[in-house]
C-alpha cells in the first residue's frame, strides 16, 4: 500500500480519539497495568538479586573460625598459619577482638548504643578464612580437629537458605508472569472491545466502503499498544525509584551483603518490561478484535 | 456492469422485498430506481452493495457473483463503488475533507493522489470553503454533498445513492440529482433510488426502473410516472 506512512498519522489520531472517548476507563487501564507490572518488576528484581547474592557468596564461601580464649597471641597465629596452609584455603587472618566490636558497631549505626551496656567488649577474636566452596566440607571436618579450636561458623546455612529463597523467587515470578499475562490480557481485551463497541458505526461504514479490515483494527491493535506502554513507563518509574530507595537502604546497615550494581538490573528492567508491554499490547488488542461481537 | 436474472429477497423475518427482479445495466448508463415507500428500492440498492444477498436467483457486478460465500471478493468489489448512503455515515468528530480522505486511504493511492482527489470532490459538491469543517457543524444539504464527495473522490466505477432527495426542498432536491447525474461518465454508472417521480421528468436518464410491491412494474420509457 503506497499510502501506509501516509496513514500512520491518521491511525495515531484515530487511537488518539479512541483513548479520548473512554479517557477515564484507558487512564484506569494504564494505572492497573502499570502497577501489574511494577509487581512483575519487584518479583523478578528480588529474584535476581538473591541470584547474584548466591552468585558471589558461592564464589569465595567465608568461616569464622574460633579458638579458645586461653590461647596466647603467639600461637593464635600459628594457627592461623596452619589453616592457610591447608588445601582449599585461600586466606586466613585474625580478626581482633576490638575490630569484631567496630565491625558490628557498623552494622548496628545508631543502635549501637546498645554496646554501652557492656562494661567489657563483648566479643572475642576470631580467625577468617576464605576458602573454596568445593572443598569447604573437609576443611571445617580438619579445622574442627585441631587443637584450641572451638567453634566454626560457617555459612552454609545461609547459603541454603539464599537458594531457597532464589528458587522461590524463581517459581513465584513464574506465576507472577503468567497472571501478569492474563490479567493484562484481559484488561486491555476488554477496553479494545470497548471501544470497538463505541465506534461500530463508523466500522460497519469503513466495511460498506471496502476497508481491509487491518486498517480498520490498526487504530486499535495501536490503542492496546500505547495503554501497555503507557503501564510499562509508569511501572518503570516506580520501579526505579523503589530500587534506588532500597538500595540505599540496604547498603548502609547490611554492607556484608555483596548487593550487585543496581544500574545493570534496571536497564534489564526497562528492556524486560518495554518488550513485554508491546507483546501485551498487541496480544491484547488482537484478543479485543477477535472476541468483539461487531459484525 | 450488473446482471442480475430472477433475484428474490425474503428478509430472516419472511417479508418478501424483491421478487423476480431481472436487470441489466451498462457502463456509464444513468439508472433511475422509483416506486413509493416500501417498495423495495433500498433493498435492491443494499443487493448492490453487498449488504444483503439474494436469496435466489443469480446477480453479478463488474463480473463479481453477490453471494455470502464471497464475502472477501465482494470487500474488494466495494472499493470500486461509490456509496451515497440514505442516512450519509459521514465519520463524527472528523472535518469533511477527512471524511472525503477516508474514504481513499485504503484504495493504493499515494498521499498526493489522495489530497488531489478529495479537493477536486469537494471543489464539485461546492463545499471548497468548507473543507476543515467539522461534520456536525455542516447543515443536513452540506452533509449530503460531503457524503457525494467521499463516494465520486473514489473514482468509483458505479455510484449509489439511496433516496439523496429525501429530505430536500424541491429547488435543492433537483440540485442534488444534478449534481450526481454528472458524474455519469464513459466508465462510471450512476444508479439512484427515489420515491419522488416528479422530480425526474425532465431527467436525462439512461433507464428507469419502477418497483411496486418488490417487482419491477415497469423499465425505461414505458414507465408513465
Ligand atoms: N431488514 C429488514 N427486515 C425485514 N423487512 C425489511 C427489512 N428492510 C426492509 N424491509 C421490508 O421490505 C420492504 C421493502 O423495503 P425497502 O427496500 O426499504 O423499501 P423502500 O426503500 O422502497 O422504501 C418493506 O416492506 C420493508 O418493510
Ligand atoms: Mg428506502
Amino acid at each position: 500500500m503506497k499510502s501506509i506512512l501516509f496513514n500512520i498519522g491518521y491511525f495515531i489520531k484515530e487511537a488518539k480519539t479512541l483513548f479520548k472517548i473512554n479517557l477515564l476507563s484507558n487512564v484506569f487501564t494504564i494505572f492497573s497495568t502499570g502497577l501489574i507490572l511494577f509487581i512483575l518488576s519487584m518479583v523478578i528484581s528480588g529474584w535476581w538479586i538473591s541470584n547474584e547474592v548466591v552468585r558471589v557468596i558461592e564464589k569465595e564461601s567465608e568461616i569464622n573460625i574460633y579458638y579458645d580464649e586461653g590461647i596466647v597471641k603467639d600461637d593464635a597465629l600459628k594457627l592461623a598459619e596452619e589453616i592457610k596452609g591447608h588445601e582449599g584455603v585461600l586466606e586466613a587472618r585474625i580478626v581482633k577482638k576490638e575490630e569484631a566490636l567496630k565491625r558490628m558497631e557498623e552494622i548496628l549505626g545508631k543502635e549501637a548504643q546498645v554496646l554501652e551496656f557492656f562494661e567489657d567488649n563483648p566479643f572475642s577474636g576470631f580467625i577468617e578464612a576464605k576458602i573454596d566452596l568445593n572443598t569447604i566440607d573437609s576443611v571445617i571436618e580438619d579445622v574442627e580437629e585441631m587443637y584450641g579450636i572451638t567453634y566454626i561458623r560457617d555459612n552454609r546455612e545461609v547459603l541454603d537458605r539464599l537458594y531457597s529463597i532464589s528458587k522461590i523467587l524463581r517459581i513465584l515470578g513464574v506465576i507472577v508472569v503468567v497472571a501478569v499475562g492474563i490479567t493484562t490480557l484481559f484488561i486491555i481485551s476488554h477496553i479494545i472491545r470497548l471501544g470497538i463497541y463505541n465506534n461500530r458505526e463508523e466500522i460497519r461504514t469503513l466495511r460498506l466502503l471496502g476497508a481491509p479490515e487491518g486498517f480498520i483494527a490498526t487504530p486499535f491493535l495501536l490503542e492496546g499498544v500505547l495503554l501497555t506502554i503507557g503501564g510499562g513507563a509508569l511501572a518503570i518509574i516506580l520501579s526505579n525509584l523503589t530500587l534506588e530507595h532500597l538500595f540505599t537502604m540496604m547498603v548502609g546497615p547490611l554492607p556484608f551483603i555483596p548487593l550487585p550494581p543496581v544500574e545493570s538490573l534496571k536497564t534489564g528492567l526497562v528492556i524486560i518490561t518495554t518488550l513485554l508491554s508491546i507483546f501485551l499490547g498487541i496480544a491484547g488488542g488482537i484478543f479485543g478484535l477477535v472476541s468483539s461481537k461487531v459484525k | 456492469m450488473i446482471e442480475g436474472k430472477s433475484i428474490y429477497l425474503r428478509y430472516p423475518d419472511g417479508t418478501m422485498a424483491l421478487k423476480d427482479i431481472n436487470i441489466d445495466i451498462k457502463a456509464g448508463e444513468m439508472v433511475y430506481i422509483t416506486g413509493v415507500s416500501g417498495s423495495g428500492k433500498t433493498s435492491l440498492l443494499k443487493l448492490l452493495m453487498g449488504i444483503e444477498f439474494p436469496t435466489s436467483g443469480l446477480l453479478k457486478i463488474l463480473g463479481q457473483t453477490m453471494e455470502k460465500e464471497e464475502a472477501s471478493n465482494i470487500r474488494r468489489l466495494r472499493l470500486k463503488l461509490g456509496p451515497v448512503f440514505q442516512e450519509f455515515r459521514l465519520i463524527k468528530g472528523r472535518t469533511a475533507i477527512e471524511n472525503v480522505m477516508l474514504g481513499m486511504r485504503f484504495l493504493n493511492l499515494t498521499p498526493s493522489e489522495i489530497k488531489r482527489a478529495s479537493h477536486d470532490a469537494m471543489e464539485k459538491v461546492g463545499l471548497e470553503h468548507k473543507l476543515l469543517t467539522p461534520v456536525e457543524n455542516l447543515s443536513f444539504g452540506e452533509s449530503q454533498r460531503v457524503a457525494i464527495a467521499r463516494a465520486v473522490a473514489r473514482k468509483p466505477s458505479l455510484i449509489l445513492a439511496d433516496e439523496p432527495t429525501g429530505n430536500l426542498d424541491v429547488d435543492n432536491a433537483v440540485n442534488i440529482l444534478e449534481l450526481l447525474e454528472s458524474f455519469k461518465d464513459i466508465n462510471t454508472s450512476v444508479i439512484i433510488t427515489t420515491h419522488a417521480t416528479h422530480l425526474i421528468k425532465n431527467s436525462n436518464y439512461d433507464k428507469l426502473i419502477h418497483i411496486n410491491n418488490g417487482n419491477i412494474y415497469c423499465e425505461s420509457l414505458g414507465c408513465s410516472i
